[in-house]
């Protein structure tokens, strides 16, 4: 399924962006495990104090590593390369699209807005221009949705992309399934991608969705027209909303945390719980790889992607112990673990558990009442 | 994918880093001469014209045979990464 305001892909285009994923499925199936290997090999053990650290630049010191670090990130710049040409050369009939769709939502604008510091110190995923960049149209979400797809491989719901989305409402199901919620509020709903499926699942409710992008947010709005969805959309910073105390029932998150700052993360938890009405529920929901249970390997897979895709607070989102974070914001029954990922939410379909089925097939998530 | 080759000495004076990347823009040049020469003979006895090429869309079929010369593309190009990290890893070098 897709939507009018995806952009679309010419024959060399759509082989282009298929070429990425292909390449990008490759290297981390067929070499990979040999960066692996040699990151066990150059392993100071278990008694040094500086473990990941020592091991990291080991593997740099050897070719073949710097040789693999760098065709990966290459793939990733190859991939926005593709997408962003493919967005400009149909720029004009994606701005006629975003213009003719119904009108349901709004979208308001904050022209004094204040880029967060983590945000404006790197793009994140290589994405050029970051998820802030002002093209005064919706390039820059076209830009985002379409490479945000094939960046999740067609493995979180295809061009929809709205598996994260679906594991909230099926995590509603599971842990709170007499809550109705009448406000919803998204902390960092990029092009809406998540915020859709939660909007339709719950169609009685007001929906509201903020970040920092102008460009991304025309591109959301028009995205959610077209899908027959009503949401209005703001600019704002995680940390520090315009909304009132007690104002939502269910205020959550989907990957943002990783995208933020280690400061930033207890500052995002604290306005969830703010934001709440007595007897609201926050969700948090992360990827499922969690740092005290990682190999090494796991963790110098973090540094790569710290390093080379701009994943600015990756160590920080998954070493988070949030059931004590949240509790310390003044959350109650929290529960931590493990939402298997879902396509299709089922009221008593359950599957919220203490065990990870690996990345794609389940997502972190931490929530609590108010 | 066969295990990396034994003993494969180094070229004086080059970096490693550029022997990889020779490897790769010579596979590279081989796969683009026979793509070319097969649009080519394509071209020559179809007559099919660009805005045929834009409207074909492959069946699951034509697909799954397309993600296959793709999939063969990426392994063949990239393999000197490949058997460079296995070497490092399995000491080798």
């Amino acid at each position: 399924m897709s939507h009018a305001m995806l952009p679309k892909a010419s024959h060399d285009e759509l082989t282009e962006q298929l070429f990425v994923r292909d390449l990008k499925v490759w290297l981390a199936d067929q070499v990979e495990p040999q960066a692996r290997a040699l990151a066990d090999k150059l392993d100071p053990g278990a008694s040094s104090n500086a473990r990941t650290e020592t091991t990291y630049e080991r593997l740099h010191e050897d070719a073949a590593f710097r040789d693999w670090a760098s065709v990966r990130r290459a793939s990733q710049e190859l991939m926005w390369d593709a997408v962003d040409r493919s967005v400009a050369r149909q720029r004009n009939a994606l701005e006629t699209t975003a213009a003719a769709a119904p009108q349901l939502g709004s979208l308001m604008l904050d022209p004094n807005f204040v880029l967060p510091p983590y945000l404006a110190e790197g793009d994140v995923h290589l994405m050029p221009g970051g998820y802030h960049v002002e093209d005064d149209g919706v390039g820059q979400g076209a830009v985002m949705d379409r490479g945000g797809a094939v960046y999740m491989l067609g493995k979180n719901g295809g061009f929809l992309n709205d598996g994260r989305g679906k594991t909230i409402v099926q995590h509603l199901f599971a842990c709170y399934p007499d809550f109705q919620p009448n406000r919803i509020l998204e902390l960092g709903c990029g092009i809406g991608a998540s915020l859709v499926p939660v909007a339709a699942a719950f169609p009685e409710a007001e929906v509201h969705g903020i970040d920092v992008g102008a460009s991304m947010l025309r591109y959301a709005l028009a995205r959610a027209r077209h899908l027959g969805v009503a949401i209005d959309f703001a600019q704002g910073d995680a940390e520090r909303t315009r909304y009132e105390n007690a104002s939502f029932d269910l205020v959550f998150s989907a990957t943002l945390m990783h995208e933020t700052s280690a400061s930033a993360i207890g500052r995002v938890l604290a306005e969830s719980r703010r934001l709440l009405r007595p007897g609201g529920v926050a969700i948090h929901l992360e990827v499922p790889q969690r740092y005290e249970t990682m190999d090494l390997w796991g963790k110098i897979r973090g540094k790569i992607e710290a390093d080379y895709n701009n994943e600015p607070a990756w160590a920080a989102a998954i070493g988070t112990d949030y059931a004590v974070a949240m509790r310390s914001v003044g959350f109650a029954d929290v529960v931590v673990g493990y939402q298997d990922a879902c396509f299709a939410p089922k009221r008593d379909a359950g599957g919220f558990s203490d065990d990870s089925k690996g990345v794609f097939r389940s997502w972190f998530v931490a929530s609590g009442r108010a | 994918m066969a295990e990396p080759v034994h003993r494969r000495l180094d070229v004086p004076s080059q970096t490693s880093g550029e022997d990889r990347l020779l490897g790769m823009v010579a596979a590279l040049t081989s796969e683009l001469a026979v793509l070319r020469e097969r649009l080519d003979t394509v071209e020559r006895l179809s007559g099919i014209d660009a805005a045929a090429i834009e409207a074909f869309t492959p069946d699951a079929e034509a697909q799954a045979e397309r993600d296959a010369l793709r999939l063969g593309l990426i392994a063949k190009i990239f393999r000197p990464l490949k058997d460079a990290l296995a070497r490092s890893a399995g000491g080798n070098r």
